[in-house]
């Protein structure tokens, strides 16, 4: 007689976390499409439509790109926090407010344009920093969760953005109604309406990938983030490094707000973040926080985002995907609850 | 001083959704799990409050189905967060996307048109024709009474005054006490999570069926957020949760005066006020006060999933 046991492990083995990550992403796949299917919707149709329309044309490819991109940013700024312990819910309102102050220098402050795109990058990058710089000191001096702080914040940036977008910004032209005139400086497009954006993104990927694997501060980084105490212990200076990669998230997430406005789009509006600093998050946890694997889950989570645009000339909402993200998002939390178990038989005789 | 009675007025309509979603957070508090899931409990609940009120004409009907669903919702994420013992941020954040996604497509046929039947207000004989404060605090809807003095006297009762209350503290601070004392925590933290959820649906109820009669996208506009920072202002207390709400309804009763006297203020910047508003109470009086900060301490196994062989 055997009877089968589960048996907790602390440290989950990575192979079967990765393997669950992706079963969890197929069972959420699963699950909305007997959602559709139990709406009166025809769910293989639905996917082979949005890979067609994806991967069918160079539009299609080009749109791709251009979700990519901004969910890179948004990922690599979540995934760089999550490194030292530290939720940034708040990826969403530095990439607004990064957007805001690089359009405030394209607007407001006349040069030449290969001095102006790297000054409005510096703004972007600036203003995200100091987005989370509030909630960076609270959670820093005074233990205040930045999950919560740095979530407000988002809400502050977005009614900001929007108030200089229909107010002091607005397009005098009068042929836009909330949004700034269009960007006198843009970056230069690398392919199709593909801009340089997308290329920067995955050299930061690759170059934080490099600091976190082979510098000692990428190393401390990590140390910091596993256990506070035995980092201070070890002399690391612990608070320090929180602030620095605290703000350097801040920074990431203003960098893609500058991309976004300054390339994408071209110029300033409403709700110009569109969930990718929520979709970062994402990105972000399905990656583990590793920076080479946000390029594969913001990808990924490209193709889902792009899927929206096609569901919604189905008669759902964009809103729709943020559903089918969290679903995912679920799975995989108990999947990586899951991939601490072991299975083990043992005979119940001989005890 | 008319103006001041209708700010606070104002400020007990606005601050109900706060208030309720806080108390049904403290619950779950308490017993040790966070729920950051609010956000989109308050969205389904409005939703779903506005889709039965469309189809059979009745608040109350509305109402309850919004608890139940969120209590659904609830035992959804208490069965990842507490019996599967998932990560409580992901899952939490995973609960907010679903329950915001699921209630803008679901509400989407009948988004922005008015809800046809909602919570009227009451005229408390006598005491309504007071002055002042008549308007100000005798002439509500019912629900406003519940969730301002009924809900959070009992649930202060319950929590502070009775065995089963110091069992459940007791859950939250100490698990593995507790699990010895023979209190059975999983129990006590499924279920107390779950009905946390379905207060906070139901403050999305009061959101669509008293405050802002109708269903629209943007319509929870981070309420749910700010209902789980004033959960730790309020040092999870029933009681100061509900005070804390009022003290934001009166906020963003503020804004609305502003705007309807035209103060010299973009519309924008006076909607920023309750965001700015609780990222100060996070932040102020954990610095200035030192000795409240043991006195309002979170619950000691709070995000700490319970397992009873690893004690």
């Amino acid at each position: 007689m055997s009877t089968i046991r589960l048996q907790r492990m602390p440290i989950a083995p990575a192979r079967i976390a990765l393997v669950l990550r992706l079963l969890s992403v197929v069972l959420a796949l699963l699950t909305t499409a007997i959602l559709l299917w139990a709406t009166g919707r025809d769910p293989i149709a639905l996917g082979a439509k949005v890979l067609s329309s994806t991967f069918g044309s160079s539009f299609g490819l080009e749109d791709l790109a251009l979700l990519f991109s901004p969910l890179i940013y948004c990922g690599l700024a979540v995934a760089v926090a999550l490194r030292i312990g530290a939720w940034n819910i708040g990826a969403e309102g530095q990439f607004n407010f990064g957007a805001f102050c690089a359009t405030g220098i394209a607007l407001f402050v006349p040069g030449p344009t290969w001095l102006m795109l790297p000054l409005m990058a510096l703004a972007g990058m600036i203003g995200g920093a100091l987005w989370i710089l509030v909630p960076t000191l609270a959670r820093a001096y005074a233990d205040v969760s930045e999950l919560i702080t740095t979530l407000l914040m988002n809400f502050i940036a977005m009614l900001l953005v929007y108030w200089v977008a229909t107010g002091p910004w607005l397009d005098p032209s009068g042929m836009a109604l909330a949004t700034t005139a269009r960007l006198p400086v843009s970056v230069p497009p690398i392919w199709g309406i593909v801009h340089w954006g997308l290329p920067v993104a995955v050299m930061l990927a690759i170059a934080l990938a490099l600091v976190f694997t082979y510098t000692r501060w990428g190393y401390e980084v990590r140390i910091a983030g596993a256990n506070p105490g035995a980092a201070a212990y070890a002399g690391m200076p612990v608070k320090r490094q929180l602030i620095a990669v605290m703000l350097l998230s801040g920074a990431l997430a203003g960098l893609g707000g500058m991309m976004e406005a300054a390339g994408t789009v071209g110029r300033l509006q409403g709700g110009i973040s569109n969930n990718y600093g929520y979709i970062g998050i994402m990105v972000a946890v399905l990656a583990r926080a590793a920076p080479l694997g946000v390029l594969a889950t913001a990808f990924f989570m490209a193709v889902i985002l792009n899927g929206g645009i096609v569901l919604q000339s189905q008669g759902l909402t964009t809103h729709t995907v943020l559903a089918v993200t969290g679903l995912i998002l679920l799975y995989a939390a108990i999947g990586d609850e899951a991939a601490h178990y072991k299975i083990l038989r043992n005979k119940t005789g001989e005890s | 001083m008319d103006i001041l009675a209708g700010l606070i007025q104002t400020a007990f309509l606005a601050g109900g959704v706060l208030a309720l979603a806080a108390l049904g957070e403290v619950l779950a508090e308490r017993v040790g799990v966070v729920n950051l899931g609010v956000e989109g409990l308050i969205a389904l609940g409005a939703m779903s409050a506005v889709a039965t009120v469309v189809g059979t004409g009745s608040p109350w009907l509305g109402l309850m189905v919004a608890l139940l669903v969120g209590l659904g919702a609830g035992m959804v994420f208490a069965t990842a967060t507490v019996l599967i013992r998932a990560n409580q941020v992901l899952c939490g954040l995973a609960l907010t996307y679903i329950g915001t996604g699921m209630a803008a497509t679901l509400g989407k046929p009948f988004s922005g048109s008015p809800v046809p039947a909602t919570f009227d207000d009451i005229q408390i004989p006598i005491l309504s024709d007071l002055p002042f404060f008549g308007r100000a605090f005798f002439s509500h809807n019912i629900l406003v009474y519940v969730i301002f003095l009924a809900l959070p006297l009992a649930l202060h009762y319950l929590m502070f005054y009775t065995r089963h209350g110091l069992n459940m503290r007791a859950v939250g601070e100490n698990p593995a006490a507790a699990d010895a004392a023979g209190i059975p925590v999983m129990k006590m933290r499924f279920w107390y999570t779950s009905l946390g959820a379905s207060l906070a649906a139901g403050a999305g109820a009061y959101l669509t069926l008293s405050f802002v009669p109708s269903w629209s996208e943007g319509v929870v506009a981070g309420r749910g957020w700010i209902a789980v920072a004033l959960v730790i202002f309020a040092g999870f207390r029933p009681v100061n949760a509900v005070l804390a709400g009022l003290l934001f309804g009166f906020v963003t009763a503020l804004g609305f005066v502003g705007q309807a006297r035209n103060w010299p203020v973009a519309a924008s910047i006076l909607s920023m006020l309750p965001y700015l508003g609780t990222m100060a109470l996070m932040i102020v009086p954990v610095i200035t006060w030192q000795r409240m900060r043991r006195l309002m301490a979170a619950p000691e196994g709070i995000t700490q999933p319970y397992f009873r062989d690893q004690r």
